[in-house]
């Protein structure tokens, strides 16, 4: 391996910019780590150069461990975003300002710059100074001067930037090109997909300080595991769906899962899910029998925009009559985006305001455990409080979901169990009070899989403490978690808590435990998870341990819907923490593994 | 002629050439002409003799030398301080980039006394000083102390918006190539902050030159040892002898002259080496 990062967090005032990043980048690799502006790439790469600190991790360079090695004697070129040249010296001082250091003849270093220049294609300008080059020959010169000391590593920080789209083009081609010919190992940062897709050979996203996924770009386009990475990456329609033993149901519509649809698993219990349909993987028709895909469900043509090779469709979308729905974009709109091929527009042509049928080619389920949000309250005026609340509207924002709201008059009260009621799809969301216990009570007798139970005014957790009541739920607790630290920067606090009079020699078993769950943490979800064993009653310690300091979330996965009163009740009703309530009957084997 | 007449946003070249010309003329051109007219005036000899007098030369001595040595001085603290406030966030950092500015704000009389008191052989300073057998007040050096805390802004103020310029890329990247800190400083930030250096360095040069309120507290103005040109003027005005004043400001004008002019020679050459020769 060229560069290994292991567990690398970087912070500031307190703040992980760069929170516990891994990462394997192999002999001649194009790497590239692309994410918005804020998502701690560039520091990433600084960690790497050698310019920023690290303040927990390690970073080796072809086995070497460079943690603590000044950037001067790392071996790596760096190329910067506005150039960086000396402006007061020549080309040829630029390029050999690498090799003057290392007291290079002047013979040598002039036949290697002069190598240098025929490759980023300047040869000749070797007297010009910097401020007589165009943007797009003053980069050429930066990368010149990068590679000049033939580093191990080629180290590209947003090159393109400061470049208008054609220049940008050309100079990511020489760059590629260069790239191949040295069999240099690369890193490139870049907040553009294109860019990123064009040039990597595997990339990493960034978001919130952490490396979301990792993959070559047709495999992350095709089948991210996250929201983030799917709208990322390109438009996407993130879809909320049931996920049954016979495939995929929209409102009332059934898409079948056969082979046409990869990225489809099949589950033995039935549940919400959230599912990726890409903008060019919709089929509009003018009926239902011209589909040449599955149905998905009909709309009005809202927008049409011609945008040269592709034309870009809006379309109002019919909510589905169990009022599951569609979300486009979170914003409880229903539109979904759609592009056809000048092909495709031939063979039917569409105006804004027409009725079209919408099929859908190819789905993709996110293999996330927290699809959408429900807000439920005795009244409308309390669910719709509920809906203020900066926790939920921060994760609901972030996570690019629909919170909707749902009013249960009996909720939480005892008896009346008999009607028929609709299913509690995704996370439920209650307020915190005394009787929160028995609501909760009576959303897990009623099916409810995800609960979480708000304080007044929550703001987003530094802390979220994860514990389990039983074995079974360490799958389902850990992939909750996950999901919803990829969306909160706050670290992650597994507690598992042993009876008090447990045998001294049963006490090593609990040490098993935490090392299972930290491994399967960081194994299937690249999560880092510290680890904590306590002896005592659960509700009791959990409650202590919460009451500590302020800004804790309590993750809880329990397995009995009922008797749950007496325990965990004082867990609930405390008004101080959030509480997110992972309830699993009959945990199989079928939980979507990954994150 | 267009070469001269360059277009510009603001209108009237005519106009403002002449005001240009008018003010330059008023405030600085015809005062220095009386003063040149008035030495024209005397004859060679009794020029020479004014302005080669054993106690002339000891005061262009002091006050060049002096004003020379206070540049300097300002030209490496000013660039340390002036580097500090740039580069570095620590509380009452505001405070301190205000404080840089008092010395032009106070008049000079008032620093002069405030230096002596400190300086004095019985001041705070002063008295630590004495016993370490160095004076300070009442010589070349109380001098020098005082035309450097007059010169201090200039020399600071230049530098900083120079500083601020040297983007912090261009070290990162110095570094990942290999230099070590001191190699960096001299090849990459000392070549782009050379320009506002001399220019900080000449300003600094030029006020002191011409400073005479703070000095002559501190100076103890003993003719030949610790009296500086200035105050000989001002002393051969006293004595209404203002042909010898006008000589021996006539010799102060030339000498600055050369000197600035030299500086701003070296400063345009520097300036010709980064920015672009034919665009």
């Amino acid at each position: 391996m060229s560069i290994t990062l292991d567990q690398v967090t970087k912070r500031y005032q307190g703040v992980p910019v760069v929170n516990d990043v891994s990462l394997d980048i192999g002999d001649g690799e194009f790497f590239v780590l692309l994410g918005p502006s804020g998502s701690g790439k560039s520091t990433l790469l600084r960690a790497i150069a050698g310019l920023a600190g690290v303040d927990h991790g390690r970073i080796s360079l072809h086995g070497r461990d460079v943690t603590h090695v000044a950037a001067r004697e790392r071996g790596v070129g760096l190329v910067f975003q506005n150039y960086a040249l000396f402006r007061h010296m020549t080309v040829a001082d630029n390029i050999e300002f690498a090799l003057r250091v290392r007291r290079m003849r002047a013979k040598d270093r002039r036949k290697r710059r002069q190598e240098l220049l025929r490759l980023v294609a300047l040869e000749g300008m070797d007297q010009r100074l910097p401020a007589q080059l165009s943007g797009g020959q003053q980069q050429r010169v930066a990368v010149a001067r990068a590679l000049a000391h033939n580093p191990e590593v080629l180290l590209l920080d947003e090159p393109f930037g400061a470049l208008d789209a054609k220049i940008r083009e050309e100079l990511r081609r020489t760059i590629r090109q260069v790239q191949r010919e040295l069999g240099i190992t690369t890193v490139l940062v870049t907040h553009d997909q294109e860019e990123a897709f064009a040039l990597a050979d595997r990339i990493g996203v960034m978001n919130l300080g952490r490396l979301l996924e990792m993959g070559r770009p047709h495999e992350l386009y095709t089948r991210p595991a996250t929201r983030f990475v799917a709208t990322f990456l390109g438009a996407a329609n993130l879809i909320l769906a049931r996920q049954t033993r016979d495939g995929i149901r929209f409102g009332q519509a059934s898409v079948a899962a056969s082979a046409s649809m990869p990225g489809l698993f099949h589950a033995d219990r039935e549940h919400e899910v959230v599912a990726v349909v890409r903008p060019e993987e919709i089929e509009i028709a003018p009926a239902r029998d011209r589909l040449a895909s599955s149905y998905l469900t009909q709309g009005e043509v809202q927008e049409l925009l011609f945008t040269g090779a592709l034309e870009r469709i809006r379309i109002r979308i019919d909510e589905g009559a169990e009022g599951a729905g569609i979300s486009s974009d979170g914003s409880g709109s229903a539109l979904l985006e759609a592009t056809r091929t000048q092909h495709e527009q031939r063979a039917f042509r569409i105006r804004p305001g027409q009725q079209v049928i919408v099929g859908v080619r190819r789905i993709h389920v996110l293999p996330t455990p927290l699809s959408s949000f429900t807000a439920c309250a005795p009244t409308d005026g309390l669910a719709r409080a509920l809906l203020h609340e900066p926790l939920l509207a921060e994760l609901a924002l972030r996570m690019k979901t629909r919170i909707s709201t749902r009013v249960e008059p009996r909720l939480g009260m005892p008896g009346a169990n008999g009607e028929a009621q609709a299913a509690f799809a995704g996370t439920t969301v209650i307020a915190s009070h005394a009787d929160a216990v028995f609501q909760v009570e009576w959303l897990l007798q009623r099916g409810a899989e995800e609960i979480l139970i708000l304080p007044r005014d929550t703001a987003s957790p530094q802390r979220v403490l994860i514990h389990w009541t039983d074995p079974a739920l360490r799958r389902a607790t850990l992939a909750v978690s996950a999901s919803i630290l990829r969306h909160l920067s706050a670290e992650a606090l597994y507690v598992d808590i042993l009876p008090e009079q447990t045998p001294v020699a049963q006490r090593s078993h609990g040490m098993r435990a935490l090392l299972d769950a930290r491994s399967e943490a960081q194994a299937v979800h690249g999560l880092e998870m510290r680890t904590e064993l306590h002896f005592g009653e659960v509700s009791g310690e959990l409650s202590r341990r919460l009451a500590e300091l302020p800004g804790q979330m309590l993750i809880l996965g329990i397995r009995e819907s009922s008797a749950l009163a007496a325990p965990l009740g004082p867990l609930f009703s405390s008004g101080r923490w959030p509480v997110l309530i992972v309830h699993r009957q009959h945990e199989g084997a079928a939980e979507p593994a990954g994150s | 002629m267009r070469s001269i007449r360059q277009p510009s946003v603001l209108p009237g070249f005519a106009l403002t050439f002449g005001f240009t010309t008018f003010f330059l003329s008023t405030i600085v051109l015809i005062p220095l002409a009386a003063l040149v007219l008035m030495t024209a005036s005397m004859h060679w000899q009794e020029f020479l003799h004014v302005v080669l007098s054993p106690r002339a030369l000891g005061s262009y001595r002091l006050s060049f030398g002096a004003s020379m040595l206070a540049a300097t001085i300002n030209l490496v603290f000013g660039f340390i301080i002036a580097w500090t406030l740039v580069r570095y966030e620590f509380p009452g950092r505001k405070l301190i980039d205000a404080l840089i500015d008092m010395p032009f704000a106070l008049p000079t009389a008032v620093s002069g006394i405030a230096l002596t008191s400190v300086f004095a052989e019985n001041g705070w300073i002063g008295s630590y000083l004495h016993t370490l057998g160095i004076k300070v007040a009442y010589t070349w050096v109380g001098v020098t102390v005082a035309l450097t805390l007059i010169g201090l802004p200039f020399a600071v103020r230049s530098v900083q918006p120079a500083l601020l310029e040297v983007q912090r890329d261009l070290e990162d990247a110095a570094e990942t190539l290999g230099a070590g800190w001191f190699y960096v400083f001299r090849r990459i930030i000392l070549p782009t902050v050379l320009p506002a250096l001399l220019t900080g360095f000449t300003l600094a040069f030029a006020r002191a030159v011409g400073e005479y309120g703070s000095v002559i507290f501190i100076a103890g103005n003993l003719p030949m040892k610790t009296e500086i040109t200035p105050l000989l003027i001002v002393i051969r005005l006293e004595e209404f002898d203002y042909k010898g004043a006008a000589a021996l400001g006539f010799v102060m004008l030339v000498i600055s002259f050369v000197v600035l002019l030299t500086i701003n020679m070296l400063q345009a050459w520097g300036r010709r080496r980064i920015v672009a020769v034919s665009h």
